[in-house]
């Protein structure tokens, strides 16, 4: 036999369990109905965002738009390019033909077998050819995302680089393995933390904050050291995908988004959301102000401490004077509860949050002013926002002005180009006509002299005739 | 047509499969620490060294053995290859040879037994497509059939090429003699090959003979998980 007993068991798991008669050989039929394979029908998805995980979702095969090329008879030009030796007809079993038979074999087999991952060893057992040509067509649709592609994989796209792929894996996993106890209240520390390397401390924000550590240590000797917990806990793509729509739907309501987002606590989901990249849009809506509050809330509501007192943690201009060094504060239970959220946010993150809130509140001591009855100074600073506005129009035209020169000047330069070019290859063609006229000239002239030879021969030849007959 | 056998001595060829693609059957079987891996598939000479740790060490990952197994694979394909490639440099005479291939396997749960002439002096025979051929006329569903398949044929006729070779290297220390035929008989004494001129002569026909009939059939079984079982618990005992 082939196989041993035990790999044979297992590769027989992994085909579709068609309960049959004893006897029967499990048929590779598709368990479950797949999306007809035309390249059009394949449901293409952005590779960051898919749809809600349904039960349907063992139904359709999703591939990543940047692998939108794929055709079933067809061979595109980054395949010839990813694997030039099948290609280049050096040898007679690497050619087109076997690539699309390996190809496409290997993605039916990858359907199949879908939602599950396919592994090579599963695949070359069943194809016919050579297993290192196998192997790499394999691995070429592995990093386009054409087979083993699924939501869950929260990698980037591997498709470029093996060795961004390679550089992207070892930081997550280093990060992962680094979880921190805080010295003082012996607390796993999250987001932030300060470290000091010459005592090898490593404190929470609130111990730092309030001084718990021992007599001797200067609170500047510590620095601070920020603590992703993307790396502990990793959104994938498809979390982040449910806390968009969650967010959308139910708006401020976190319980309710956290709930959504299964998996997850409140905290983490406003904590992630307000790290995404656009989450200031969201949050457009209300007040950059509420955002924060409603921010510090969920944060504040796991502090025993904060309760009531978080409304005066956003608005203090006076942060903007905090150094890392709280303690002279300390005794204001307020300043501290500012001084903990500072520390815990950053600086720079603390000086955005108060600037922020101080034009919030300048904005609404003005609107509150014009309401009482036509404030000048609001109204200024009115006149000045409409002209700011109109002068970024006016600028943005300058510049689609100046593109718009650009691409004619492009134009220009390339039309006199081919003109050029043209005016070239009259001449070569000219000089070439010059040449012929004179290789006529020059043969018209031979046969001239030929004829005028013949002429003086035959009357040389009939005048020694007639000198002959005399 | 008069056949004679002079008109069909062929010069010597260098040694390679005599197939349309020059790939070569590689047997894996080892066994460590009570796990026992068994494998066969065809590997493409050309190819270069470093693709035999890339693929053990792909094997090993998938098939979740233990690590230890990574060096035996590669050590194993690396003799077999240096076997094949220590053949390549030399001479090998096909001469007239048909030669019968016995397929004689178990995939799964298919059991094929089958039995065919095969040229090995068509350099472009191609086992993988008669392979896939025969498993779809008889309808064999199991697509690891296939390669399973063409890797018998192809094993059997790597040992032919294989003898070949040596029978040449004899053949040429014996005897001195220049005529072609004499290395048509040579091949002929391997007892393995037919003769062409005898089969296609005027006398006979080319019908197969009845009694042959059963034997050149294939056939193909399908067994039950317990015969499958049976199978495995005997084949592991002869192992031993």
């Amino acid at each position: 036999s082939f196989f041993s007993g035990e790999l044979c068991r297992t590769l027989m798991a992994t085909n579709a369990p068609i309960p049959g008669g004893s006897g029967e050989i499990p048929p590779i039929t598709p368990s479950r109905p797949i999306i007809p394979e035309a390249p059009s029908e394949i449901s293409a998805s952005s590779n960051s965002l898919q749809p809600p995980p349904s039960s349907s979702d063992t139904y359709r095969i999703y591939i990543p738009s940047y692998s939108r090329w794929f055709s079933w008879n067809e061979i595109n030009e980054c395949e010839v390019r990813s694997l030039p030796e099948l290609f280049d007809s050096r040898s007679s079993s690497k050619n087109p033909r076997v690539y699309l038979y390996l190809r496409n074999s290997i993605i039916k087999q990858y359907r199949d077998e879908h939602p599950n991952k396919i592994s090579f060893t599963d695949v070359r057992r069943t194809l016919v050819g050579d297993v290192v040509s196998i192997r790499r067509v394999f691995d070429f649709l592995d990093s386009w995302g054409l087979i083993n592609y699924s939501s869950s994989a929260s990698a980037k796209p591997l498709k470029w680089d093996d060795k961004e792929a390679v550089a992207s894996e070892p930081p997550s996993t280093v990060k992962e393995s680094a979880k921190r106890i805080c010295n003082g209240c012996k607390s796993v520390c999250s987001v932030a933390c300060f470290a000091s390397e010459k005592y090898e401390l490593t404190l929470c924000a609130r111990c730092y904050v309030r001084g718990n550590y021992r007599v001797g240590i200067n609170s500047s000797e510590f620095k601070r050291v920020e603590l992703s917990e993307e790396s502990k806990t990793g959104w994938s793509e498809k979390e982040t995908l449910l806390l968009l729509e969650a967010v959308m739907h139910y708006g401020d309501d976190w319980k309710k988004v956290a709930s959504h987002v299964t998996g997850r606590t409140e905290k983490d989901c406003v904590s992630q959301f307000v790290k995404l990249p656009f989450g200031e849009q969201f949050a457009k809506d209300s007040d950059s102000e509420d955002a924060l509050e409603t921010f510090n809330q969920i944060k504040g509501s796991a502090d025993p401490e904060s309760e009531g007192r978080v409304k005066d943690g956003s608005s203090s201009p006076d942060n903007k004077r905090m150094k890392l060094t709280p303690l002279a504060d300390a005794s204001n239970p307020i300043m501290a509860q500012a001084a903990f959220l500072s520390a815990l946010a950053g600086t720079k993150v603390a000086e955005a949050a108060a600037r922020a809130a101080v034009t919030a509140l300048s904005d609404i001591d003005h609107e509150a002013g014009k309401n009482a009855g036509g404030d000048p100074n609001g109204q200024e600073i009115n006149g000045n926002n409409s002209e700011r506005a109109v002068a970024e129009a006016k600028s943005l035209l300058e510049k689609e002005e100046k593109e718009v020169e650009g691409a004619i000047r492009e134009i220009v330069e390339v039309e006199m180009m081919k003109i050029r070019d043209r005016i070239v290859h009259f001449e070569k063609l000219d000089l070439e006509m010059e040449r012929s006229r004179k290789q006529l000239e020059e043969m018209k002239n031979l046969l001239f002299s030929d004829q005028l030879n013949i002429f003086f021969h035959t009357r040389r030849s009939r005048k020694a005739e007639d000198r002959a007959e005399c | 047509m008069k056949v004679s056998g002079s008109t069909n001595w062929k010069g010597p060829v260098k040694f390679r499969m005599p197939t349309a693609e020059n790939l070569v059957p590689i047997r894996l079987d080892i066994q460590f620490e009570g796990q026992r891996y068994k494998d066969a598939f065809t590997w493409n000479p050309s190819d270069a060294d470093n693709e035999i740790a890339i693929f053990a060490r792909r094997t090993v990952k998938d098939l979740k053995l233990p690590p230890a197994f990574f060096t035996q694979i590669s050590q194993s394909i690396q003799s077999q290859l240096a076997d094949f490639r220590a053949y390549e440099g030399q001479d090998m005479y096909t001469g007239e040879k048909i030669i019968p291939i016995k397929l004689d396997l178990r995939v799964n749960h298919t059991l094929i037994k089958d039995q065919f002439l095969w040229d090995l002096n068509n350099f472009e025979s191609d086992p993988e497509e008669f392979a896939r051929t025969l498993c779809k006329d008889l309808g064999v569903e199991d697509p690891e059939v296939g390669p399973a398949v063409a890797f018998a044929i192809r094993e059997q006729l790597y040992e032919i090429a294989v003898q070949s070779v040596s029978s040449a290297r004899e053949s040429r220390l014996s005897k001195k003699s220049r005529r072609g035929s004499d290395y048509g008989s040579a091949s002929k004494a391997s007892g393995l090959s037919m003769d062409l001129v005898k089969l296609f002569s005027f006398k006979s026909s080319v019908v197969r003979k009845r009694k042959d009939l059963d034997v050149y059939e294939p056939m193909v079984d399908l067994l039950t998980n317990e015969e499958v079982d049976a199978l495995e618990a005997r084949e592991e005992r002869h192992a031993r």
